[in-house]
């Protein structure tokens, strides 16, 4: 694992060593071939984990998230080239090396042993992503953003470090690969209740569950792209990767406790699709409609069956893919016409004919078309969340319409019809977005040839 | 000051420090204090102006009681077990009047009233050595007693001082009176573990000195007293402000800064003692600790030009060198992956 960390590390010196016409260039291909290391991590042998020493280690389910953060900071990198081109050299290595930051203890995160090392850095996550998106956000609201992002985090992890201290008085080690064969069911006590609660609550705010998303739509709008693209592709999916590693220890009160989450999530995401449909904002729109996916997710791991984890797990990585490449979208058109609303910038499709295709591809994985690993997500959760209740299936079948409706709609407001006159001199693609583009998109579909290798530690 | 006069002070200062943590004779330990108010009194009043005066009176009056009440103390210790050894205090009464007069000295509440006024009438580096040296006598004396304080009356006091703490650093932009908001929420931190385990009350003190120093100094070099000054930094040492950013999330104490180090451990020892709610609301109220150093990041490091800012230029006459600033810096943010070796203190 030291093979991945330390050149992630290196990253850094890379940066602030680096001449001003290299910078960009030496770190994207230093992090593509950080990425390609990652990607021998996927051969994963059995289903017991791949232990590389007592502190790392990497099974089915944090394999592929992995490979997807080491691989989305060379797009991060490239989708920060134009907003970033005019501040001078060193805010541009500062931002670099807060991104840097940001993903090493990311990596450290996905194979941690340890529990509380494993919360250490997801705390430390905050501190860079904090920095990203107050200090270089375009917007005065990017203020508030970064401090509902932060105190909402915050206020759901404090009890979490509680209940894992009080979880490894009781059991000795909370070290993960133990306690995977120590676990013993909970008693039914109200103390035990609350360490339930103690422990979902943190992620419960990250993924984020419908009542506690307030500070998302804030978060992912207010941010710059490198940092809407890391908070959707990767830090929600940290709040179910904890999900899915905590919810080993909570049995049997999962069965009971988990049923107002479940309610919150399922009305959750069939009421953030129907905020969707009504945003202006393009950024609000793919915000709220990660909340959606993410209720999916939760409404998954809740449930705990082997099919659940497999559609969680698939759906975690065609999401990150899906609604980075949204973002990225997004930000190419926000950098033409300075402004995030739809309607300012329509019928693209005459004006940018191949950007209006990745326009079409992303929109089509977002509503999950077949084949794409995004239905196969959608469709195992939708099945099993039918097998645990009959009912879900109204809900979940009026979500995925809705999803539906709202993707076209913004497939159509901003590509079909009359251009908008006043965008008649914006500048064509370049070829950095296209690559952009191509680079979220090819692994979208290629994984769809074999998606055994996304669908966690259950297949 | 005549700089000779003023190292005699000083030293007086330390000396009088020195008795409180090296004696075994609670006489001395009472002399040590007033050593150390009397001398401390004209450091305080370095510039002559009333502010001063008013802030060096609140300070020794209030001192002035707690020793009195130590004395106290002392003497109800010496009536029932007949010697003036330091040893944990047999007899309640006389247990429970020493507590309130050490919380009195360190500024715990309910006795916490002085600390914003008398912080926010001196000097920046009078304040220093208010918020900093002032702490490490009563804190020894409380190591000292700690397996004999009543737990309710202490508890109570920490959990109090770090809800004020947070609560009143809130409306505050004066940055004297943050900080002294902030040694009050900390104290609480450091006398809420005393009873289960007196070493983690030094950790605690130890790295919040380092960081309060780091913080100090930060200020002293570029002179400003309040947050509008704070945030013209970007325009004389723009690395200021990302050292002032890293060491204020250190205090607040996120991960993964050495200010979480003394939280975690603390709330470690609290769990391991079966108290679970109290960890759990301690470390909620630090959030609010943590807001309003948020705002002073804000206002500092995260907003700059072009941005919505004062951008008046500030007049320095010269650049100050603090040579032991950037080992404090280093130390106050880097220290959380040494935690293992907090096992060689057992």
């Amino acid at each position: 694992m030291l093979k991945i960390i330390i050149p992630t590390i290196m990253l850094m010196p890379l940066t602030w060593l680096s001449k001003k016409n290299m910078i960009w260039i030496n770190t994207t291909t230093y992090s593509l071939l950080i990425s390609l290391i990652s990607l021998s991590l996927l051969n994963q042998p059995s289903n017991n984990s791949l232990n590389f020493s007592l502190m790392f280690f990497s099974d089915p389910l944090s394999a592929p998230l992995l490979v997807l953060t080491t691989w989305l900071l060379p797009l991060m990198l490239m989708a920060s080239q134009h907003h970033l081109s005019k501040e001078p050299l060193i805010r541009k290595k500062l931002y670099i090396t807060m991104l840097t930051m940001l993903q090493t203890f990311l990596i450290m995160t996905f194979t941690a042993t340890e529990l509380i090392s494993f919360y250490i850095l997801f705390e430390a996550t905050l501190v860079p992503t904090l920095i990203i998106i107050t200090r270089w956000g375009n917007q005065t609201e990017r203020l508030n953003a970064g401090l509902y992002f932060l105190f909402y985090t915050l206020m759901g992890s404090l009890p979490l470090l509680v209940a894992l201290i009080s979880i490894q008085n009781l059991t000795g080690s909370l070290n993960f690969l133990l306690i995977q064969y120590w676990n013993q069911a909970l008693p039914d006590s109200w103390s035990n209740i609350f360490l339930w609660l103690a422990c979902m609550m943190a992620f419960m705010v990250k993924m984020p569950l419908y009542g506690l998303h307030l500070w998302l739509p804030k978060a992912h709008v207010e941010a710059p792209i490198a940092g809407s693209m890391v908070l959707a592709a990767i830090l929600l999916k940290l709040g179910g990767y904890g999900m899915l590693r905590i919810t080993t220890m909570l049995n049997p009160q999962t069965s009971f406790m988990a049923y107002p989450f479940l309610m919150l999530s399922l009305w959750g995401m069939i009421m953030t699709s129907s905020i969707c449909l009504r945003q202006t904002d393009l950024k609000s729109l793919i915000a709220y409609s990660s909340v959606s996916h993410m209720a999916l997710v939760i409404v998954a791991v809740l449930i705990q069956t082997p099919w659940s984890y497999m559609g969680a797990t698939a759906l975690m990585i065609a999401h990150g893919l899906t609604s980075s490449m949204l973002f990225c979208l997004a930000n190419s058109n926000y950098e033409r016409t300075h402004s995030r609303t739809m309607i300012l910038a329509r019928g693209l499709q005459t004006l940018l004919p191949l950007m209006a295709a990745w326009w079409l591809l992303a929109s089509l994985t977002n509503l999950a078309l077949p084949p794409s690993i995004n239905l196969i997500g959608e469709l195992f959760v939708v099945m099993s969340s039918f097998s645990w209740s009959n009912i879900t299936i109204i809900l979940m079948g009026a979500n995925i319409t809705i999803t539906a409706l709202y993707s076209l709609y913004m497939l159509i407001t901003t590509q079909r019809g009359k251009y908008t006159h006043h965008i008649n001199n914006i500048k064509p693609s370049f070829t950095r977005e296209n690559a952009l583009m191509a680079l979220h998109m090819t692994p979208l579909l290629l994984l769809s040839l074999n998606p055994k290798i996304i669908l966690g530690f259950t297949y | 000051m005549n700089p000779l006069i003023f190292t005699t002070i000083l030293m007086t200062v330390l000396l009088g420090t020195m008795i409180v943590m090296m004696s075994s004779h609670w006489l001395m330990i009472w002399i040590g204090f007033e050593m150390n108010l009397l001398a401390i009194i004209p450091i305080l009043m370095k510039k002559y102006n009333p502010r001063t005066m008013e802030a060096s009176t609140k300070y020794f009056l209030t001192q002035a009681t707690a020793s009195m009440l130590l004395m106290m103390a002392i003497i109800i210790n010496l009536m029932h077990s007949g010697q003036w050894t330091i040893t944990k205090v047999f007899n309640p009464t006389a247990s429970i009047i020493m507590t309130s007069a050490l919380a009195m000295k360190l500024g715990l509440t309910p006795f916490h009233f002085w600390v914003p006024e008398v912080t926010q009438g001196i000097s920046l580096t009078s304040g220093l050595i208010l918020l900093t040296w002032q702490k490490l006598a009563p804190m020894s004396i409380l190591y000292q007693i700690s397996p004999s304080i009543n737990l309710n009356i202490l508890l109570t006091m920490a959990v109090l001082s770090i809800l004020v703490g947070g609560w009143g650093g809130l409306n505050q932009t004066q940055l004297r009176k943050i900080m002294a908001y902030s040694s009050i929420a900390h104290m609480g931190w450091m006398t809420a573990v005393l009873v289960y385990s007196p070493t983690l009350t030094m950790l605690n003190m130890l790295i919040y000195i380092m960081m309060t120093l780091t913080m100090f100094m930060l200020f002293i070099q570029s002179s400003s007293t309040t947050t509008l000054s704070l945030s013209h930094t970007w325009n004389k040492t723009p690395l200021t402000t990302t050292l002032i950013l890293i060491t204020l999330l250190s205090m607040g104490g996120l991960p993964p800064l050495s200010g979480f180090m003394p939280k975690w451990m603390i709330i470690q020892e609290l769990t391991k003692n079966s108290s679970i709610i109290l960890p759990t609301l301690m470390a909620i109220m630090a959030l609010l600790n943590l807001y309003f150093y948020m705002r002073l990041t804000y206002s500092t490091s995260l907003t700059m030009f072009p941005s919505t800012n004062n951008m008046k230029m500030k007049w320095q006459f010269e650049t100050k060198q603090i040579t032991l600033l950037p080992p404090l810096i280093v130390m106050s943010s880097l220290l959380l992956p040494l935690t293992p070796m907090l096992s060689i203190l057992d």
